[in-house]
C-alpha cells in the first residue's frame, strides 16, 4: 500500500519548489543576446594557459596583470564588449524615471513615441551642419556646401566626398533624398513630417554628392531650420541601403549589435544598451579621422546612464562617479561647486552657474477669452511681477530676466538693439504696482476687502501651472501676483498640459523653443495665428492662443526672405511693436542650463571661456563635444 | 477538498480578474488625458521646440494603437488580450510590448522583494517569539519599542538615510543600480556578488523596516498561544522549555504568520516602487513609477493588471492549501 502524501511532505515538497522557482527568478535577464556568443570551455584553456607561461618567467606582477587582461579578453569574448576603464569613459547621467529607462534598443530616430536623442543617442548622429549659437559659427559637417536659387524655391546640398556608413557603405546624396522622402510619404506619423510636407515638393539626388530639394513656395530658412543640427533641431539623415528594405519605418527598433546596428555616420556606435545603461563606443574607423576632416576623439566609451533624481545626481557629482548630468536647480549646483572642486559649470564657481537656453520663459494666458482677452490685463500683470526679487529668492540670485521671448545669444543682438526704443515705451519687465493698479481701474476693477480685484463680483483667478522645472521660482510668483490682487495659485496637476492645450488656464508658465540666431524668425512664428486653436480644441502648437492678423502677415514676410537680408530689421521692429503693445503672454526668466561638469577625468568643456558650442550632452551637438573633450589621467 | 469548494475559488479569481481588468480600463479614460499626445507632446516640448502637425500626428498614432475605435470596440479588444496576457504595446517605448517591458525588470524585484520578505519574515518572526518567551534574556524585551518606532518609518525614508550614511559618506555600498554600471553582466561569481552587494542597501532598509511588523504580529500570537490549556498541559507534563517554545508556542503562533506571508507572496511582483526608484533599482517598481511619470498608459495598465493577477493567483494558492497547512480546517469536511 503506497504511503500516504502527508502535511509534512506537502510541506517540504512546497518549500523545496519555492526556493527553486525563486532562485529560477532571480536569475537575470540583462546580458542580452550578445550573451549568446560565450564560449566557456575556451575561457577556461585560455586563462590556464596564459598563466603557466607567466609564471615560468618569475614575473609575478606581470601574472597578475596578464590574468586580468585575460579575464577581460574573456569577457569581451563572452559578452562581445571590450572593457573600456574610467578615464577614458564619459559617465553622463540622463533622462528615464527611478534609474531605468524603457526604451532599450529603441534606435530608429523616426519612432514618433520611442526614440528621444536626447539620452545618448545624439552621439550615434551626426547633421548635414552644425550651428554653435554661442561661437554663431556654421559647421558644415557631412554635406560640404549648400546653395539656393534666385527665387529661394530650390536649394541643392552637396555632399562631403569620403563619408561613410559605419558598415562602410557611402554616405551620399541618396540617403538625403530618401531620408526625406520617407518624410513626405510617411507624414505626419514621422518626426518634422508635416513641416516637410507642407514645404517640400520634390527631393532628387542629381548625383552621388549632389541633392537638389524644390520647394512649394519660398523656403529660404529651410537648411538651416531643418537640416542643420542645432541644439534639439535637426533632421535625423538615415541609411537608404537599410531602410529601403523597411516595409515601415515606424515601427522598426534599428537595434541589432550582430548585424552593427545602428548604422551610422558619427564617430561612436551603440555597442550596448539596455534599461539601466547604454554603450556608445568609438569607432576608430570614422569617416572624419579617415578623410583628415577631424581627429579621433578622445573618449573611448560614452556611457550613458538614467538619472535617478538630482539629488542623486549631485552625490554622483560630487563623488566624481559622473562627468555630467542633466542641468540641476541652482541651490544644488552650488553645493557640488562648493563641496568637489574638480567640478565646473559653464561660469566656472560663479552664478548663474549655467548658461542661457534657448528656452526664455514667459507667463501665458488664454488670450481668446476673458478676462485675458484685454491686453491692459496682461500688462497689469506684467508691472505686478517683481522679477528681480523673484530670480533672488527662487535662485539666490542664480538667473536673469528677459524682456521678450528670445534668449541673449550673440548673433540675436542685434535685433535687440534695434528695439531699444520700444523696450523703453514698452517695459515688459518692470515692476510697478501702480501702473499695475491703474490699469486694472481704468478696466472697472476694484479691490474686495481681501485685496483682490473684482469686476462684476468676479475675481480674476489664475490657476498658474507648470512642470516641475518652475517649482522653485512658481510658487513665488504666484505669491507676488496675490499681492498685487490677482487670486493666483501655483500647482503642478498631472493634466496640466491638457490644460494648457485646451487653454483652460490663465497663468501658465511656457517655454519658447525657437530662434537661436541668426534672426529672430523662428520664435516670431510661435505667435503665428496659424497656430491659434479655438477654446476647447487642442492647441499644442500655439499654447498662447493670441491671433494678430498683422503680426502674422509681418511674420510671414520676414518668412520669404533669406537670413541677413537688410529688409528684415525694419520689419522686426514692426512686428515687435504689436507685440509689445499686446504683451500676449508676460517675459520671466531665461532659461538656465546648469550643468555640472567633473574635470577629474575630462577637460575641454564648454564654458563661457571655451563657448565652443552649449554644454549640453543632450542635445544634437553632443558629438562635437565629444570631439573637443581632452583626457586628463593617461 | 471539495470540486465545489475549487470552482467557487476558481470562479472568484475570475470574476476579480475581470472586475480589475474592467476598471483597468475604464478608470483612465475617465480624465480627458489623451496619452499618446502626452507622449508626442512631451518628447517634442522636451527639446523646448513644438513641431507642426502635432495634431496629426497624435490622430495617426491613436489609429496605430486602435485608441479611434469606439469604446466597446475597445473593451472587447482588450478583454481579449488580457486574456492571452497580451498587454499591448508600450506607448513610451513603442514598438515594445509592456510584456517586453514587464520581462526586464520582473526579476529583479522578485528577486529583491523575494529575499527581504523571508529574511524579514524569518527574523522578525524569531524575533517576536523571543521577545515573548517567558524565559528569553530580559534585554530582548527593550526592543519592542524600537522595534515600534522603526516598523512605521516608510522605507524610502530609511533609505535616503541608509544612503547617506553608507553610500554617500562612509562609501560602504554603492549609491544606485542593480550592478556596477558600466560593466555588462557576465553571469560569472563576481557579477553575482556585484548584484548582491547591490541589493543589500535596498534590501536593508526595507528589511529593518518591516521587520518590526513580524515581529509585533508573532509577539502578540505567541502571547495568545501561551496562555492556551494545552500549553499549561504541556508543562504540567514536563516537557522541555526548549520542546515548548518550538513544537506547542511557535508552530501554533506561526499559522497567521503564514497566512500572511502568502498574502505578501502575492505583491512581490509589484517590487517596493519607492524603494527601488530610490536606489535606482531596475524592477517593476521603478518601471511603473516611470510608466505614471511618462503616462505610459498601457505600461501603467498592464502592470497594475499584473499585480492584481499575482495577488489573486497568491490568495488562491493559499485558499487552496491552508486546510492542508492547518489540520484544523477541513472546508465543508465532517459535517
Amino acid at each position: 500500500m503506497a504511503r500516504r502524501f502527508n502535511r509534512r511532505d506537502f510541506l517540504a515538497v512546497t518549500g523545496l519548489v519555492s526556493v527553486g522557482a525563486m532562485l529560477a527568478a532571480c536569475q537575470p535577464k540583462v546580458v542580452e543576446k550578445v550573451v549568446k556568443e560565450t564560449v566557456v570551455v575556451e575561457k577556461e584553456k585560455v586563462v590556464e594557459k596564459e598563466v603557466k607561461e607567466t609564471v615560468v618567467v618569475e614575473k609575478k606582477v606581470e601574472v597578475a596583470k596578464e590574468v586580468t587582461k585575460v579575464v577581460e579578453k574573456v569577457v569581451e569574448k563572452q559578452v562581445g564588449i571590450k572593457n573600456v576603464p574610467r578615464e577614458r569613459t564619459l559617465v553622463y547621467l540622463f533622462g528615464g524615471s527611478g534609474g531605468t529607462w524603457s526604451d532599450a534598443g529603441n534606435c530608429n530616430p523616426y519612432l514618433a513615441t520611442g526614440f528621444t536623442h536626447q539620452v545618448g543617442l545624439a552621439a550615434a548622429i551626426e547633421g548635414l551642419q552644425y550651428y554653435s549659437a554661442f561661437a554663431d559659427k556654421q559647421m558644415p559637417w557631412t554635406a560640404e556646401s549648400h546653395s539656393y536659387n534666385d527665387a529661394l524655391t530650390e536649394l541643392t546640398v552637396k555632399i562631403r566626398k569620403g563619408v561613410e556608413w559605419s558598415d562602410g557603405v557611402p554616405f551620399t546624396a541618396k540617403d538625403v533624398e530618401y531620408t526625406l522622402n520617407l518624410c513626405l510619404k510617411w507624414a505626419p506619423q514621422v518626426r518634422n513630417s508635416a513641416y516637410i510636407k507642407d514645404h517640400v515638393k520634390e527631393v532628387k539626388a542629381l548625383d552621388d554628392y549632389t541633392v537638389k530639394i524644390t520647394f512649394l513656395d519660398p523656403c529660404p530658412r529651410f537648411y538651416f531650420e531643418t537640416l542643420t543640427f542645432k541644439f534639439d533641431t535637426g533632421q535625423y539623415i538615415i541609411p537608404e541601403h537599410i531602410f529601403k528594405d523597411v516595409a515601415d519605418p515606424t515601427t522598426f527598433q534599428f537595434w541589432g549589435p550582430e548585424k552593427g546596428w545602428p548604422v551610422s555616420t558619427a564617430p561612436y556606435r551603440v555597442s550596448y544598451f539596455t534599461n539601466m545603461q547604454k554603450f556608445l563606443d568609438r569607432r576608430d574607423d570614422w569617416w572624419a579621422a579617415k578623410i583628415g576632416f577631424q581627429k579621433l576623439p578622445e573618449v573611448e566609451r560614452f556611457l550613458v546612464l538614467p538619472q535617478v533624481d538630482d539629488t542623486k545626481a549631485a552625490q554622483l557629482s560630487i563623488a566624481n562617479e559622473i562627468d555630467a548630468c542633466l542641468d540641476l536647480r541652482p541651490t544644488i549646483m552650488k553645493t557640488i561647486l562648493e563641496t568637489n572642486p574638480a567640478v565646473i559649470s559653464h561660469t566656472g564657481k560663479n552664478k548663474p552657474y549655467g548658461y542661457v537656453d534657448w528656452w526664455p520663459n514667459n507667463i501665458g494666458f488664454n488670450d481668446l477669452e476673458e478676462p485675458f482677452k484685454n491686453p491692459d490685463l496682461r500688462w497689469a500683470v506684467s508691472y505686478a511681477i517683481d522679477r528681480d526679487q523673484s530670480i533672488q529668492v527662487a535662485y539666490d540670485g542664480a538667473g536673469s530676466k528677459q524682456p521678450l521671448f528670445f534668449p541673449s545669444y550673440k548673433s540675436l543682438k542685434p535685433f535687440m538693439d534695434n528695439i531699444k526704443d520700444l523696450l523703453e515705451k514698452y517695459p515688459s519687465n518692470e515692476y510697478n504696482p501702480a501702473k499695475s493698479e491703474e490699469l486694472m481701474k481704468k478696466n472697472g476693477y476694484a479691490k474686495d476687502k481681501e485685496g483682490f480685484w473684482v469686476k462684476d463680483g468676479k475675481r480674476i483667478v489664475m490657476d498658474m501651472g507648470g512642470w516641475q522645472v518652475w517649482a522653485d521660482i512658481g510658487p513665488v510668483v504666484a505669491e507676488q501676483l496675490r499681492k498685487g490682487g490677482f487670486e493666483a495659485t501655483y500647482s503642478q496637476p498631472s493634466d496640466w498640459g491638457d490644460r494648457v492645450n485646451l487653454g483652460k488656464v490663465n497663468g501658465f508658465w511656457y517655454g519658447h523653443g525657437g530662434s537661436v540666431g541668426p534672426d529672430p524668425w523662428l520664435s516670431m512664428t510661435i505667435y503665428h495665428s496659424k497656430y491659434v486653436a479655438v477654446t476647447g480644441a487642442p492647441g499644442w502648437s500655439g499654447p498662447w492662443r493670441w491671433k494678430n492678423e498683422e503680426y502674422t502677415a509681418l511674420v510671414d514676410q520676414i518668412g520669404l526672405l533669406p537670413m541677413g537680408d537688410p529688409k528684415i530689421m525694419d520689419l522686426w521692429h514692426k512686428a515687435m511693436e504689436i507685440w509689445l503693445r499686446e504683451l500676449p503672454s508676460v517675459p520671466m526668466i531665461e532659461w538656465y542650463h546648469r550643468i555640472p561638469m567633473n574635470t577629474t577625468y575630462w577637460t575641454g568643456w564648454p564654458t563661457a571661456e571655451n563657448p565652443y558650442l552649449n554644454g549640453a550632452p543632450w542635445h544634437l551637438t553632443c558629438p562635437r563635444i565629444l570631439d573637443n573633450l581632452k583626457q586628463v589621467k593617461k | 477538498m471539495r470540486a465545489a469548494y475549487l470552482l467557487k475559488r476558481f470562479g472568484l479569481l475570475l470574476a476579480v480578474l475581470w472586475t480589475a481588468a474592467t476598471l483597468n480600463f475604464f478608470l483612465p479614460r475617465l480624465t480627458p488625458r489623451n496619452p499618446i499626445r502626452e507622449r508626442i507632446v512631451q518628447l517634442a516640448t522636451s527639446g523646448g521646440y513644438l513641431e507642426q502637425g502635432i495634431e496629426e500626428m497624435v490622430k495617426a498614432y491613436e489609429a496605430k494603437f486602435g485608441l479611434d475605435q469606439p469604446l466597446w470596440k475597445q473593451y472587447l479588444r482588450y478583454l481579449g488580450d488580457m486574456v492571452r496576457l497580451d498587454l499591448g504595446y508600450s506607448l513610451t517605448a513603442f514598438p515594445k510590448t509592456v510584456m517586453e517591458l514587464i520581462g526586464e525588470v520582473v526579476g529583479w524585484s522578485i528577486g529583491i522583494a523575494a529575499v527581504t520578505l523571508l529574511l524579514s519574515f524569518l527574523i522578525g518572526s524569531v524575533l517576536g517569539a523571543l521577545i515573548a518567551w517567558p524565559k528569553s534574556p530580559k534585554f530582548l524585551q527593550y526592543l519592542v519599542a524600537p522595534l515600534m518606532t522603526i516598523s512605521s518609518v516608510p522605507a524610502y525614508i530609511f533609505g535616503l538615510v541608509l544612503i547617506y550614511f553608507l553610500a554617500f559618506r562612509a562609501k560602504i555600498f554603492p549609491m544606485m543600480g542593480g550592478f556596477t554600471l558600466g560593466t555588462v553582466p557576465d553571469g560569472s561569481f563576481a557579477y553575482y556578488m556585484d548584484v548582491l552587494k547591490h541589493a543589500l542597501l535596498p534590501a536593508l532598509s526595507v528589511i529593518l523596516v518591516s521587520l518590526g511588523g513580524w515581529a509585533l504580529g508573532m509577539r502578540g500570537m505567541m502571547v495568545t498561544v501561551e496562555g492556551e490549556d494545552y500549553m499549561i498541559l504541556a508543562e504540567a507534563k514536563g516537557l522541555k522549555s526548549n520542546r515548548l517554545f518550538s513544537r506547542y508556542a511557535v508552530r501554533n503562533a506561526l499559522l497567521p504568520q503564514i497566512t500572511g506571508l502568502g498574502l505578501a507572496l502575492g505583491y512581490l511582483v509589484t517590487g517596493q516602487i519607492l524603494v527601488e526608484s530610490l536606489f535606482g533599482f531596475p524592477g517593476i517598481g521603478s518601471l511603473l513609477n516611470r510608466s505614471v511619470f511618462v503616462y505610459d498608459y498601457n505600461a501603467i495598465l498592464g502592470v497594475t493588471f499584473m499585480i492584481i493577477l499575482s495577488v489573486g493567483v497568491m490568495t488562491l494558492i493559499l485558499d487552496l492549501i491552508y486546510p492542508l497547512l492547518d489540520p484544523r480546517i477541513r472546508t465543508g469536511e465532517g459535517k
